[in-house]
């Protein structure tokens, strides 16, 4: 691995520089070791959510840190598989601004699928780690990494996540610190969102859509200016297209439940897949294609 | 000096060659020797006959006694060389008449008492027989059997004792009321909709189907139940499949009724259980099931040296062993049915139940199918387990006959067409799909934007085919190509 081209800078607790927000934490890290540009540790909207999204999942923290980057607020997160780096690429396509906390050395591109958004973060946002430079990832160092995230976050938004869940330390280190705990509501059916809505029903505040997001960011103290919804969605014309916009689907389920044939249902299905609307899941459901929300 | 000439055959494949059994009784040294490059279980025939005819009444030559199996360079098999070995002797010895056995195929293993035992491959020996222009011999347990051969006389021979009354049992009559074939029906299936269709496309157009779902779902209750909704067999199918089934051993009663067969070998089927080997050559899973369906529950279980061998048989239909003892050719066209897990854990996607799997773990294990073979599936369709309150509630399916009638009339008019959409390719399926230039530039758009590869496009087209011979349609529109988009790979989905 080559050396890093960017600034990289470590700051000791002394520092004038160390962010203030970090002290917030009842252990806050003795030295923060950072590449990329230090006026971005202030805090931000943290987005975390499951490694093994689902397309709701992925699509959710696209759709809320790409708006909420557009809107200038600085997206912190954790740069793992999944959610986190849904987050932190869609800020950046967005033109926003982002924050990665490593659970490694912030030298270090890990997970390895995360490599291409690590390097772009170095460039033209921040990677940040209270492990010294080269310090190889361990178990432990990601639950220490996420009280970090939740003291970056004025706001810390779950889009998504399971039971029992990463997750949950963060917003608990959030909670603790006084942070707002934002979570996007899943699913009853999916237990992949079972952990988002026991969060609301603890109390976190849940958002269902960008204007709900911009309030509860007010509240949290971060100042906005004015973006659209960059996937807002026109309403749908066709049954099937209505459906698969609400949940990801199976075409059994989805001829049961709209009561249609199954020839019908493929062949609706099968079109919207060749006209690149809806996409096809690992799991084998058929769900809304982001960019096309509009198109239906 | 005494000879006498007795006709027998040995089994070469799928086909039984007619053999000579010459025999010579001569004053000497007594002794009993088999010449002709036959087996163990030939050579000990010299035992089995001795007993076996002292047992039914006759005299055992007190002389020399020589067997020659000709022609001598052919290898013979089996015990199926015991009936004719006594019935040359005792001719030669003049204890039966010459004109018993003169135009006659003996086969039957012999039990030291004198009894005729049945062998395997009777449906071999009695073509055969046919084609020798012979009657044929035999315990009347087999003979059932030769009646599939048309213009064929039997007679039935079951102990040797019976020679002494001087005749022969005449033909058995065929059984002409078979046995009602007990075949699974569709409609015990609930739900799995989108899989039922599936399936009967795989009948219609004779599409090799892959079912990718977790445990318990219903993939092998599903694949169980093709054979009854693919036409019978006809006459000639009926007469190939059975003469595997008979050469194996198997019974072949529920083939000559017209059911098709179902194989379903375990993962663990080795090469040769899968392709056949051995020695003698043994016909393997791949030939019992030409002309039906074979099914490969966890396919990716199974080993990679096994799957590879599918390939040459799902081109060309039938396989060629070559060995040490020359070469046999065994037919081998299937339906190839397969079924698998989504993942090692098997449940990913699993609405109950999650999946432990990491992405690179289900990528592997997806991949170890490898792409020649998956390319061969034509459609690929997801089967999830149904809840269980919908189980309870659904309305039972549609039954087989129904789907079976439809997949018949779907045939028909593919036959009018030009011929099943499976076994068509590059050119000649283009033509076959007569699509308007508006719905082929729509699908040559389609397939460079979704980054189809050639396989992917010939499958689809396929597959669109049949389902244009469903709707009776002539040509293919940009709704059955879109349908057909829906059964494509799993390669689509793990692209990138």
């Amino acid at each position: 691995m080559g050396r890093l081209a960017q600034p990289r800078f470590a700051l000791s607790s002394n520092d004038a520089a160390y962010p203030a927000c970090l002290r917030d934490l009842s252990d806050p890290p003795e030295t923060l070791y950072v590449v990329g540009c230090s006026e971005l540790l202030r805090p931000g909207l943290g987005v975390i959510g499951a490694r093994r999204a689902t397309p709701y999942g992925l699509e959710s923290a696209r759709r809320f840190a790409g708006w909420a980057a557009a809107s200038g607020v600085t997206i912190v997160s954790g740069a793992a598989i999944g959610c986190d780096r849904a987050a932190g690429c869609a800020a950046l396509e967005a033109g926003g601004r982002s924050v990665a906390v490593l659970g490694c050395g912030a030298d270090i591109d890990y997970p390895t699928a995360s490599a291409d958004l690590l390097r772009q973060l170095r460039t033209s946002g921040a990677v940040v780690s209270e492990m010294p430079w080269g310090a190889p990832p361990t178990r432990w160092s990601f639950v220490r990494r996420n009280r970090i995230i939740a003291a970056f976050s004025a706001a810390l938004l779950v889009v998504e996540a399971g039971l029992p869940s990463g997750t949950f330390t963060t917003a608990d280190f959030a909670l603790d610190i006084g942070r707002d705990v934002l979570a996007v509501p899943g699913s009853i059916n999916h237990p992949e969102s079972r952990g988002a809505n026991r969060l609301i029903r603890q109390g976190a505040t849940p958002i269902t859509d960008v204007s709900e997001l911009g309030q509860a960011l007010e509240v949290a103290g971060l100042c906005l200016s004015a973006a659209d919804d960059p996937l807002l969605a026109s309403a749908p014309t066709d049954a099937i297209g209505r459906a698969l916009l609400a949940d990801p689907m199976r075409p059994d389920d989805l001829a049961r439940a709209l009561e249609l044939d199954i020839v019908t249902v493929a062949r609706r299905l099968g079109e919207l897949e060749m006209r690149g609307i809806v996409v096809r899941t690992r799991d084998g459901r058929y769900a809304m294609q982001s960019a096309s929300r509009a198109r239906v | 000096m005494a000879q006498a000439t007795v006709y027998a055959a040995t089994i070469a494949g799928v086909e039984a060659l007619p053999v000579e059994v010459q025999a010579d009784v001569s004053s000497g040294l007594p002794g009993f020797g088999i010449v002709g490059l036959g087996d163990t279980a030939v050579l000990e025939a010299r035992d089995r006959v001795r007993s076996a005819v002292r047992a039914a009444g006759f005299d055992f030559p007190n002389a020399r006694v020589l067997v020659n199996l000709a022609p001598a360079p052919l290898r013979k098999h089996g015990t199926g060389f015991d009936l004719p070995i006594a019935l040359a002797i005792l001719t030669a010895t003049r204890q039966i008449p010459a004109a018993l056995t003169q135009s006659a195929t003996a086969v039957g293993e012999l039990a030291l008492d004198g009894t005729v035992r049945p062998v395997a491959g009777t449906l071999a020996y009695a073509l055969a027989a046919a084609r020798s222009g012979h009657e044929l011999i035999g315990p009347t347990a087999t003979l059932g059997a030769a009646c599939a051969v048309e213009g064929l006389a039997c007679r039935s021979l079951d102990a040797l004792q019976d020679l002494r009354r001087g005749a022969l049992g005449s033909a058995p009559l065929c059984s002409s009321g078979t046995p009602a074939p007990n075949v699974p029906d569709l409609c015990e299936v609930s739900g799995h909709a989108a899989a039922r269709r599936a399936l009967e496309i795989a009948a219609a157009g004779g599409h090799n189907l892959l079912m990718v779902g977790p445990p318990g779902s219903g993939k092998t209750l599903l694949a169980r139940r093709l054979p009854g909704i693919l036409p019978a067999l006809d006459e000639r199918e009926r007469l190939e499949t059975a003469l595997v089934h008979s050469v194996a051993g198997l019974d072949e009663s529920a083939v000559l009724a017209g059911v098709r067969p179902f194989r379903a070998p375990h993962h663990t089927c080795s090469v040769a259980g899968l392709a056949g080997g051995g020695s003698p050559p043994w016909p393997g899973e791949m030939s019992l099931a030409h002309n039906g369906v074979l099914f490969l529950d966890e396919l990716p279980e199974f080993s990679p040296s096994a799957l590879q061998t599918l390939r040459q048989p799902m081109e060309d239909g039938s396989l060629t062993l070559v060995r040490a003892e020359g070469r046999v050719r065994y037919p081998a066209r299937f339906t190839l049915i397969a079924a698998m897990n989504p993942c090692p854990c098997g449940y990913l996607g699993d609405p109950e139940r999650p999946c432990r799997c990491a992405d690179g773990a289900v990528r592997r294990y997806i991949t170890r199918i490898g792409g020649p073979l998956m390319d061969r599936m034509d459609l690929v369709v997801r089967v999830d387990r149904i809840d269980p309150d919908l189980l309870i509630a659904a309305r039972p399916g549609e039954s087989s006959s129904k789907v079976r009638t439809r997949v018949l009339t779907t045939r028909d008019f593919a036959a009018g067409r030009g011929g099943l959409a499976a076994s068509l390719g590059g050119a000649e399926l283009l033509s076959a799909c007569r699509m308007r230039k508006r719905t082929s530039a729509e699908f040559t758009r389609t397939a460079r934007s979704q980054h189809f590869s050639g396989r992917a496009v010939t499958r689809t087209l396929r597959v669109a085919r049949t389902i244009a011979d469903l709707d009776g349609a002539i040509a293919v529109d940009s709704s059955h190509l879109a349908e057909a988009v829906g059964y494509r790979g799993l390669e689509a989905q793990w692209a990138g």
